[in-house]
């Protein structure tokens, strides 16, 4: 990249920075794609400046290094990411303040899983996807499509999709899980950890009890899994509610089983093959984390080149390769295949390409109203006792 | 009779030895392990099982930039905020322990109030008002908490070390022709700076560890107890040892050179005080 | 110095907002600069008189502005309700409902939190006071070496000791494996310590954790007592009392309550309100009202109800301060 010094500081005719960015901009895609020369031009959008950066905070352990370093290498933008999104209402509640008084916050992108997305967009604090310059969207899976919460995709497109199943340490358990009900064996009592993501935990519980939670709008209808849930925590049976930070209790062994995500246990397991994952018998929850363009963020050329990079089935794979969730992205799987070895592998892998009987057993919830969701809450919190 | 009671003493001595060993045994403990964890070698994320000795956590103690970005903004705020708590802490210190003056008594007890209030309501109260007023969190409002609880914590350590002092030293050399200001800078000020050095030291150093007040009011910043706390969720590399025990160390090296010249100087202030 | 006067009582009040509120910051930055200036250059008649206020000024006006408002803010907000789920700024509406919620709602942590601070400030108590003794009688040239080493576990993080002491003990730690092959774990259940095989996220750790993390907060104040007495006196009452327990219960111990009595309140205050131990060592069953606030404040976003547990927190941290100061006979807190 050109060197600022260069340029005159005295007087005459100065190139503005946003000149200088362009210009470099330009220079550095000879070698790029099409879509990412358009974005770098500016869109055509009249409203947004190219600045060249981008700012994408995430979810921990959710990207590789080297997705992020050929990204920032390969359309020349300063590329700054971060893993400090830990917990969907915590990071509600972090970015409130500013964003209800109508200023904006660093990220330009955030991940947050589909109903917060679906808040963020009813609150009208992110903004719309520039979705011509982002002709990857084509890559979409269908079934991800259309959500009744974003009805075309405009705010908001899927990052990754994983399940909520039953995590365990075989080396504690002694045996191997199958069922919800494994959570409540007596002789795992303390040793059981569940996730403060609700409608994870819930959504298990609900399962169990034979109901379809993509149909349970009211809280009476879930009011008995709470109440389970709650004569479990005061049985002693569970050792804690935890977010992301289960992982380090289920390789310690301070864990006999937890509810958990797909991928973070599969990661894991490559370190501690006692640690494994299943999809119960009574079922598990789909869900899946979407990203979205903050308000306020001027950067949406940056943005827009980013998410057609991630739907490049290519960059696609390798980011499945790493994170072992499903990605939303057709034509991973082959291109996994083409990896060879490991990649081949996960082209099989029934947790990251559910088999049919597999696909059956998962469920995502429907939307709640904004006062069900309120009920939900509450109970949930009153029983996480913080 | 008297022989008895000896061995009893010694026993009782014995004791109370064995009690402070132990108490001091159990202060060390979780130092002990941030230390060798530093040199620890983790399979997977977390640094918490032993597996193995090595050097390489040292050889690049910055090779989180999240960790090391986090811990300058900690030095940041306690720059700055040590820098003006110092400042008004000492005005107040000053004022209380040389002046006699009507209201001295409630000044006292209003002093005293933030350092006997639990953190979390400091936290929550000062985050009420920034929001019920839209001012919006980072690193300013980081500060001003902080210089919030430090301004209390100087004047009253200053308050406490100044009490016996001999104002009158000041008077005097203003009686042998030196000017207020003279006076002021050549007696009064040498004789405060160990106290106003020392409270400094210690605000700096509860200004980088504080969490909690910190917690509410960070907003979008991350300071290094904040990178921790999130860090202690996902991931533990050992890298936070190595940073946590340079700091250790850095303390302590500030904390022998204070000795020494404390030691330096009772020494040259000749034997009147060499009681005991 | 009228202006600042009158631009902080505008501040207080709310009136000023924004760059204004900028520019008044800079003007009492300044005035503090003013007022050392005045303090040192002025003449001795004027220094005199005005001195003392002059120098208290800025520091008072930083408390006023961010101690003394912010409660005035948060007991607005404890008495406010909100209009829906997402209504971020409740407004004012004599809602005593948050205090009997906070009350009812959260009556096992309020209880929990102070039997906890409770218990860790005896346990402080008991290991601080002989630790405190032996270095103001027993350390002789090396008692500055001695205070300072109790200093150096605080100069690391605050988070990072507590989960060094997750670390020391988790199931397969080392504390766990001591007392296995010492053959204690009955004896650790049947004190209620260890919970089925487990010493971690019982509420003995989260104990443990608080007493560890504050025990410097009661050392130091013992030991400043301790080391005003003079040895004489002691030397004296052994003389009078011919036991060593005799003079120190009637000389010592009684001479060193001004800080036992400071101890208790710098340990007690900060663990009634702690949330880093409970989260770090304990499970669902061990959560304090510190962590119950914070979840209201920082997850829920349910402000008025965290302000209103706040200012039960402080009410009973307020009464139990003054009973205790009734009790130890002591008026001056400091």
């Amino acid at each position: 990249m050109g060197t600022r010094n260069n340029l005159p500081t005295w007087s005459g005719p100065k190139y503005s920075r946003r000149d200088f960015l362009v210009r470099s901009g330009l220079v550095g895609a000879g070698a790029l794609s099409l879509p990412t020369l358009l974005a770098a031009c500016g869109g055509g959008s009249s409203t947004t400046v190219d600045t060249k950066t981008l700012f994408f905070e995430n979810w921990p352990g959710y990207m590789d290094e080297e997705t992020v370093g050929l990204f920032a290498k390969e359309t020349g933008i300063d590329f700054k990411y971060t893993e400090a999104f830990l917990d969907n209402n915590e990071y509600f509640a972090k970015i409130q303040p500013a964003l209800s008084q109508g200023n904006t916050i660093p990220p330009d992108i955030l991940a947050p899983t589909f109903w917060m997305a679906a808040r963020l967009i009813q609150l009208g604090w992110v903004q719309k996807l520039d979705k011509a310059s982002i002709p990857n969207f084509a890559n979409l899976r269908d079934d991800l499509k259309n959500p009744s919460w974003d009805n075309g995709n405009e705010y908001s497109l899927p990052y990754q999709t994983g399940i909520a199943g039953i995590a365990y340490n075989q080396k504690v358990t002694g045996r191997e899980l199958k069922s919800v009900e494994d959570l409540f064996d007596p002789a795992f009592k303390g040793k059981i950890g569940v996730l403060t993501e609700m409608r994870d935990t819930i959504g298990l519980l609900l399962m169990a009890e034979g109901k379809d939670i993509s149909k349970v709008s009211t809280f009476n209808e879930a009011a008995n899994a709470f109440d389970r849930l709650e004569k479990a925590k005061s049985d002693g049976q569970i050792r804690s509610f935890t977010g992301n930070e289960y992982t380090k209790d289920l390789s310690a062994g301070n864990f006999a089983a937890c509810v958990g995500w797909s991928g973070d246990v599969l990661q894991l397991s490559k370190d501690n093959p006692d640690v494994k994952f299943i999809v119960p018998e009574e079922g598990g929850t789909s869900w899946y984390d979407t990203m979205v363009w903050m308000k306020g963020s001027e950067n949406g050329a940056s943005v827009s080149s980013w998410i057609n990079f991630l739907y490049d089935p290519v960059n696609a794979a390798r980011l499945t390769s790493f994170v072992q969730y499903m990605s939303p992205v057709k034509g991973v799987r082959e291109e996994l295949v083409k990896l060879g070895a490991d990649g081949a592998a996960l082209a099989e892998n029934p947790l990251l390409f559910p088999d049919d009987a597999t696909v059956k057993r998962l469920q995502t919830w429907g939307g709640l109203s904004e006062a069900e969701e309120t009920k939900f809450d509450e109970r949930f919190s009153s029983i996480v006792g913080a | 009779m008297r022989r008895a009671l000896d061995t009893k003493q010694k026993v009782g001595r014995w004791a109370i030895n064995g009690v402070a060993g132990a108490a001091m045994a159990y202060l060390f403990a979780p130092v002990f392990v941030i230390v060798l964890f530093s040199f620890n070698n983790p399979e997977g994320k977390f640094n918490i099982v032993w597996s193995g000795f090595t050097l390489k956590n040292w050889a690049n103690p910055f090779s989180h930039p999240e960790l090391t970005d986090a811990l300058v903004v900690s030095l940041q705020v306690a720059f700055f905020s040590t820098l003006i708590a110092t400042l008004l802490g000492t005005c107040i210190a000053l004022a209380l322990s040389r002046y006699r003056f009507k209201g001295s008594g409630a000044v006292n007890l209003f002093l005293v109030l933030p350092l006997t209030s639990p953190e979390v309501v400091l936290g929550s109260s000062l985050a009420t008002l920034f929001i019920a007023r839209g001012v919006s969190f980072g690193i300013v409002t980081v500060i001003i908490a902080h210089v919030m609880f430090q301004v209390s914590f100087v004047a009253v350590t200053l308050r406490a070390r100044i009490r016996g002092f001999d104002w009158s030293l000041e008077q005097a050399a203003m009686d042998l022709g030196a000017t207020p200001r003279r006076a002021f800078w050549k007696v009064t000020f040498p004789l405060i700076l160990p106290g106003v050095l020392a409270a400094a030291l210690l605000s700096f150093a509860l200004s980088i560890d504080d969490f909690i007040i910190t917690f509410f009011n960070a907003g979008s910043l991350v300071t290094f107890p904040l990178q921790i706390f999130g860090a202690s969720r996902v991931a533990i590399p050992p890298q936070i040892n190595v940073l946590a025990t340079m700091l250790l160390m850095g303390s302590i090296a500030i904390m022998v050179v204070g000795l020494i010249i404390e030691s330096r100087r009772r020494r040259l202030n000749t034997g009147s005080e060499r009681k005991r | 110095m009228v202006l600042v006067a009158i631009g902080v009582v505008a501040l207080a009040a709310d009136l000023i907002t924004g760059a204004l509120a900028v520019l008044l910051f800079g003007v009492m930055i300044a005035s503090v600069v003013g007022i050392i200036w005045v303090a040192i250059m002025g003449g001795i008649e004027t220094r005199r008189a005005l001195a003392p206020y002059g120098l208290l000024k800025p520091g008072i006006l930083w408390l006023s502005l961010f101690f003394l408002a912010p409660l005035w803010a948060m007991m607005e907000m404890s008495l406010s309700s909100k209009k829906s789920r997402f209504d971020f700024s409740p407004s004012f509406s004599w809602e005593w409902g948050n205090y009997s919620r906070a009350l009812t709602d959260f009556g096992p942590q309020f209880g929990r939190s102070f039997l906890y601070a409770g218990i860790a400030t005896i346990l402080t108590l008991l290991i601080g006071y002989p630790l405190a003794y032996v270095i103001a009688f027993r350390g002789g040239k090396y008692r500055s070496l001695l205070l300072g080493l109790i200093a150096v576990p605080f100069f690391t993080s605050y988070l990072i000791r507590t989960l060094a002491w997750q670390n020391l003990l988790s199931d397969s730690g080392p504390v766990i494996s001591v007392l296995e092959t010492m053959k204690l774990e009955n004896l650790m259940e049947w004190l209620h310590i260890m919970d089925n095989g487990r010493l971690i996220n019982t509420p003995a750790a989260v104990i443990g954790g608080l007493t560890y993390n504050f025990l410097p907060f009661m050392i130091l104040p013992i030991y400043v007592s301790l080391e005003k007495i003079d040895t004489r006196l002691i030397d004296a009452s052994m003389d009078l009392y011919t036991s060593a327990t005799g003079a120190f219960r009637r000389v010592v111990l009684p001479m060193s309550l001004p800080g036992i009595f400071a101890g208790s309140l710098l340990v007690f205050i900060p663990a009634a309100g702690d949330f880093v131990n409970a989260k770090f060592l304990g499970s669902p069953q061990t959560t304090m009202i510190g962590s119950s606030i914070q979840d209201q404040f920082l997850v829920q976003l349910n402000y008025p109800l965290a302000a209103a547990m706040s200012f039960v927190l402080m009410a009973i941290i307020t009464a139990s301060v003054l009973v205790y100061a009734k009790f130890m006979g002591t008026e001056d807190l400091t």
